[in-house]
Order: C-alpha cells, then sequence, then structure tokens
C-alpha cells in the first residue's frame, strides 16, 4: 500500500539541520515545503544543500499559518522550543524537537501536555538509540546475554569548549538552559542510560556538576554524578578536559559486561564461557573483534556513515508512527523521565 | 577614505591594515574580542566584534565610506564554515550604511570553475564559476555564496563593488607546505610538478587591496589577484630545498597519475559506496583539478585596472 508522504516544515536551519534534512530530501515518507530560519542565507544555502524546492520563511508563525504542514521539524536553540513547538501544535502539526526539547522536566510536562490536548504527536530527538551499536546492544541485553544488568558507565569526552560552546569571541551564555552547555549533550548520556538498564527515576543522584575551566560563555563544562536507580548503579561523566574524543558505554550484569563507543564503535562483550582459566581465549577474540571493528570504522568513515547514522532510523520510525496512528519509538513517559533525571543531575551545581 | 576592516586579525587582515594605514587610509580595524590588538599606527582605530553577532561594531561601521570584508571562515567544517563566513558576511551587509562609497570585497580563486577552460587553458576573470558547489569542499561552497550575497547586496543598494580574487597567499614557502602535496615516510610527494601555483605574497595581495579602495570605479570590478612570474610545484620545492630547507627525498607524481588515482577512487566510490564516499583532497576529481590542474593565470587586469605591481615574486626563497 503506498501512502501519501506526510508535509514537512523545518524550523531552524543551523548545524543539525543537516542531520534531518538528508532524510527528508531522500525519503517517501516525507514532501519538505518549507524551511525557516532568521537568516534568510543560511535557509537558502540550506535548500541548496539539499536540491530542496520549497518556500523559505523568516518567521516561523507565518510559515506555519501559510503551509499548515503536517510535521514540524524544531531545529532551534534550546529555549526558543517551548514558543516554537507550541505554534506548530496550533496549528495542527505533530512535533519533532532537537533536544533538549526544554531546560526543565516542568516545561517538558507541559508541552506533552500541549501535545496530548492537541491530539498530536511530540517527540524528542534520540539518535543514538537507533545507532548499530545500541541497537546491538539493547538486542544482547533483552536476550538476557549479560543477565541482570546491574551497571552503566557512560563517559562523553569530547572537546565542546573549543567550538561555539566556549568561544568566548561570542557574547552571552552557549545556551539558554540552567545546565549550560553540559545540558546540551546531558540528555544523550540520561536517555542511554535509561535504555539500557529498563531503569526510569532515580533514588539518588550525587556528584559533581560544574565548571572546571572557567569559561563563563560555557556555563557548566564538567559532570560526573553517581546515579543508584533501584539495584542499577550508574556513572555519567561529560567532560571537556580529556583526550581522545570517545563516547564510551560500559554495562555490566550477574552474567557478563560488554562496552562500546559511539565515536569509534566496537563490541566487547566479556563473560561466559570465556571466564575463569578461558579468560585468555576470550581476550584473543576480542582482540580479533577490535582489528574488524577498526576496519570496519575505517570503512565507516569513507562511506560517512557517522555517529549521528541513526538519525535517518529514528525519524523513519517516528514517520511510521505518525501515519500509521501507532505510539512513537519515543514514548512520552520516557521523555518526562528523561527530563526530571536531566532536573535532578542538573540541579547538583545550583547547590549553594 | 575611512575603511572598515572586517577580519583585521588575520594572515591577510593584518597585512591590509598595516598597508592601509601605510597610505594615509584612516582604518576602523574589526577584531574578534579575544585577539590579541596591536594597532600599527594612530590612523588605525580598533573595533571588537564578531561579525557572526550584531553589536557595538554596527555603529562603528556607520562612520566608515568603504568597507573591506576580509573575515571568512578558512577552515572547520561544514556549519562553522557557514556561520563564519555567510552569516557573518549577512550581519556586515544588514549594517552597511546608507551612501557607502565602496565595497571591496575579498573573495578567492576557490569560486572558479577549474574544470572549465581547455588543456594547458587559462583561467582568468572571464572563467566560469563552479557550476556544482557541493562537488568541492566547504570553503568554496562558502565563498560561492558570499560572493552572490555581495554582489546582490551591492547591486541593490547601488554600493560600487570590487571583488578581488587572491590565488594562495604565502609569506614564506612553508605556508604552502613547499609545494608538497603528501608526505610518506622519507618521501616528499609533489603533484603536479609542472603545474603553476598561483602564488602571491601577502604584502602584495594587501598592496592590492589598498590600490582596490583607491582605483576609479563605475559600478562592479572583478580581479584577480597572482604574482606575475608563476612558480611550478617544483619549482617551489627546489627553491625551498636550496635555501636550505630540511626537506625529504622528492618523488614527483605527473598530474596524469594524480588523475589516474582520483580516477580509481571515484570508480570505487560508485562501486562500493553508492557514490558516498567522503575522498581527501588529493583523491577527490574535482579538489585535485583545483589544487594541481596545469592552468595558467594572469593579472593583466590587476595591472591595467589597479594599477598594481607586485614585487616579491623571487621572495619565497629569502
Amino acid at each position: 500500500m503506498t501512502c501519501s508522504p506526510l508535509r514537512t516544515a523545518v524550523i531552524g536551519c543551523g548545524a543539525i539541520a543537516y542531520e534531518h534534512l538528508p532524510f527528508l530530501a531522500r525519503s517517501p515518507s516525507a514532501l519538505p515545503v518549507a524551511l525557516c530560519d532568521q537568516s534568510p542565507a543560511m535557509m537558502a544555502a540550506a535548500a541548496a544543500a539539499f536540491d530542496l524546492k520549497v518556500n523559505l520563511y523568516a518567521n516561523a508563525e507565518e510559515m506555519l499559518l501559510a503551509e499548515r504542514p503536517d510535521v514540524v521539524h524544531v531545529l532551534t536553540p534550546p529555549q526558543t522550543h517551548s514558543r516554537l513547538v507550541r505554534a506548530a501544535l496550533d496549528t495542527d502539526a505533530h512535533v519533532i524537537c532537537e533536544k533538549p526539547m526544554t531546560g526543565s522536566a516542568d516545561e517538558t510536562a507541559a508541552l506533552i501536555e500541549a501535545a496530548r490536548n492537541a491530539g498530536k504527536l511530540l517527540v524528542e530527538s534520540r539518535n543514538l538509540l537507533f545507532n548499530d551499536s545500541i541497537i546491538d546492544l539493547r538486542a544482547r541485553i533483552q536476550a538476557g546475554a549479560l543477565g541482570d544488568v546491574r551497571e552503566c558507565d557512560i563517559l562523553l569526552s569530547l572537546d565542546f569548549l573549543a567550538g561555539p560552546f566556549g568561544d568566548l569571541n561570542l557574547n552571552g551564555p552557549s545556551t539558554g538552559l540552567p545546565g549550560g552547555a553540559v545540558q546540551d549533550f546531558l540528555p544523550h548520556l540520561v536517555y542511554l542510560f535509561q535504555a539500557l538498564t529498563g531503569s526510569e527515576a532515580a533514588d539518588s543522584v550525587m556528584g559533581e556538576y560544574i565548571n572546571r575551566s572557567g569559561n563563563r560563555r560555557a556555563g557548566f563544562d564538567f559532570c560526573d554524578v553517581l546515579v543508584r536507580s533501584g539495584p542499577t548503579r550508574g556513572r555519567l561523566r561529560v567532560a571537556a578536559d580529556v583526550e581522545p574524543s570517545a563516547f564510551r558505554i560500559a554495562v555490566r550484569g550477574t552474567l557478563a559486561s560488554i562496552e562500546t563507543d559511539l565515536y569509534n564503535p566496537y563490541i566487547r562483550l566479556e563473560g561466559p564461557p570465556y571466564v575463569g582459566k578461558t579468560y585468555a581465549l576470550g581476550q584473543i577474540r576480542g582482540g580479533f573483534g577490535l582489528v574488524k571493528s577498526g576496519a570496519d570504522n575505517l570503512r565507516n568513515k569513507v562511506r560517512q556513515h557517522g555517529t549521528m547514522h541513526g538519525m535517518p532510523r529514528m525519524l523513519e520510525a517516528i514517520y511510521t508512527a505518525i501515519r500509521e496512528g501507532n505510539e512513537p519509538p519515543i514514548t512520552a513517559r520516557e521523555m518526562m523521565a528523561t527530563a526530571e533525571l536531566t532536573d535532578q543531575i542538573v540541579a547538583l551545581g545550583q547547590r549553594p | 577614505m575611512k575603511v572598515f576592516l572586517t577580519g583585521a586579525g588575520g594572515f591577510l587582515g593584518s597585512a591590509i591594515t598595516n598597508a592601509a594605514a601605510a597610505s594615509g587610509h584612516s582604518v576602523l580595524a574589526l577584531y574578534r574580542p579575544c585577539s590579541r590588538i596591536e594597532p600599527p599606527s594612530e590612523l588605525v582605530e580598533p573595533v571588537k566584534g564578531d561579525l557572526r553577532q550584531r553589536g557595538d561594531w554596527t555603529e562603528k561601521l556607520a562612520e566608515a565610506n568603504c568597507v573591506v570584508h576580509c573575515a571568512a571562515a578558512a577552515s572547520g567544517d561544514l556549519a562553522t564554515q557557514l556561520t563564519g563566513t555567510v552569516l557573518a558576511t549577512e550581519n556586515l551587509l544588514a549594517a552597511l550604511p546608507e551612501g557607502l562609497q565602496r565595497f571591496v570585497h575579498i573573495s578567492s580563486f576557490s569560486v572558479y570553475d577549474f574544470s572549465a577552460p581547455g588543456p594547458f587553458g587559462r583561467l582568468d576573470e572571464e572563467s566560469v564559476l563552479e557550476p556544482h558547489p557541493l562537488r568541492r569542499d566547504a570553503y568554496t561552497q562558502t565563498k560561492l555564496i558570499q560572493e552572490r550575497m555581495i554582489r546582490a547586496h551591492c547591486n541593490a543598494k547601488d554600493i560600487p563593488l570590487v571583488v578581488l580574487r587572491p590565488g594562495a597567499i604565502y609569506r614564506t614557502a612553508a605556508d604552502w607546505d613547499y609545494g608538497r602535496a603528501l608526505r610518506a615516510g622519507p618521501f616528499d610527494l609533489i603533484f603536479g610538478p609542472l603545474s603553476s601555483m598561483r602564488l602571491v605574497h601577502v604584502d602584495d595581495c594587501a598592496s592590492a587591496v589598498i590600490a582596490a579602495i583607491d582605483a576609479p570605479l563605475e559600478r562592479e570590478l572583478v580581479i584577480n589577484i597572482v604574482g606575475s612570474k608563476p612558480i611550478t610545484y617544483w619549482g617551489l620545492y627546489r627553491r625551498a630545498r636550496q635555501s636550505g630547507e630540511m626537506l625529504g627525498i622528492p618523488i614527483p607524481v605527473p598530474y596524469m597519475l594524480v588523475r589516474m588515482l582520483g580516477g580509481a577512487a571515484w570508480v570505487a566510490s560508485r562501486v562500493f559506496f553508492e557514490g558516498r564516499a567522503r575522498l581527501p583532497e588529493w583523491l577527490d576529481l574535482p579538489r585535485q583539478e583545483a589544487r594541481w590542474r596545469s592552468l595558467s593565470y594572469s593579472n593583466r587586469r590587476a595591472r591595467a585596472e589597479l594599477g598594481w605591481h607586485p614585487d616579491r615574486d623571487c621572495a619565497i626563497a629569502d
């Protein structure tokens, strides 16, 4: 059965738009009808880059009223999301919003409520859940390969201060978020922790959420927290001052442990049958696996299969849910759980 | 002229600042807020600001009767270069004062279509611009957008415009890695050894900019800026070696062989990666052409229209 594509508009033509637009330009599920950005030049550049014959608008509300799109992608800075999401819902559009959707769980709850009242889907982007290695990890966990999951450590080491987040040539804070630059990345760590451990609410959160560099534009640039949720422990770290860049994830269970990296993916599994006296055989096997991962990563770099490769899968899943009237791949309950745990972590930075 | 100069802290911008002050222009020199500022003379007034954001710099811009736009992002990913070149230019154009007497834009040779001239042909101001920017790098894409925006704005506002397209700007041979394409262990690979480099010394380029500020002008001029005595990649390497640079063992790689490598990479990309492979410059056909194709360049128009006489052609080995 063929369905007519959903008429789609994009608000915000910055860097992240270049991750959404390839899907919109190629997918039979979507028909791009409009782009919107305060900068006509950036908007025109984005349209040209993907050969989109769409209408261009400098004003979002004007665009929404004129085009009446079925789906709106909100890809602007976080502090503008609430207004734009509400405006899109008011014109009967489903909304896909980049993370973090808001700066607090209260704001997220209000937007989810607004979407429910409008009878429309509102989905916050979680593209990393659709990356090859995360799909692999979740499949193994669900199959019971690790036993019961007890620990999950996630480290994002990235010199984000070298980019716009820390560029002191620019005025003002880098984000309008209470948790500063770290909060722009934190939702990734939180939803990965929750998806990999199956936990939602945290019993306790402790640790550091600070500005280590003194860079005033970043607000906060370091986070190292321990999260306890029932029998599950987690350690979530964001650091701008260590190399190399890595997005390392380790999950440990009652039977086995598994490790991967989202920047240079590999899978390292430690557990039966290679335990005790045969552990060294497992290490040798792991070595061959690492060599294969190196070759795969080289090929992936050439074919531009990078860290954002899960984005088109996520968007396709959301579009399918919209078309078929199903629950989206990222539910309101999951979005709230992430927003609430993010709030708890960010609060560590605001205590006197 | 009271000149508002963007990118004053950069490689070319600082040379223009010195040259403009030396020629008696008063300069409002825009530096990024974190730049170290050392104005070369009392004729230079530093202005702090970043074109990526509106700010107090717009008030200083209102005092100028000529703008020299040198600021651009020369490196980084596409998003960085779009912001640093395209968005920055959009903000500058939006803030231009009424009655501006001249806009001098520092474009680039990279905007040309290097496949257009015939074999061993000439690339000059009449040559066509790159018709397929997406096959080139982010720098070319953003410089093309920038030039188009400036031309449209100046035409609409009736502002006399000089577009300067400098070649490869250098101060020392090290700026272009002595003509090397690659280093492999002890070997230095010289691609297209007999192809001309379109070099121009940074001080010569700055003097062309000053000449563009002063030259008689009705509406619009497009001028290429290259040195008078072309030098090949092999020639540059040889001169650097003669002047005592510690270089490796040179391996000249004929341009035809470079093209064959590029062709093989293109086929591999089509067969194995659906044509989506990200290739380095030395394997990417359009970028190979832009860098190593054997073409000739001329500064005849610059000499005729600007009265410009580059005098540092031989300084590279000094």
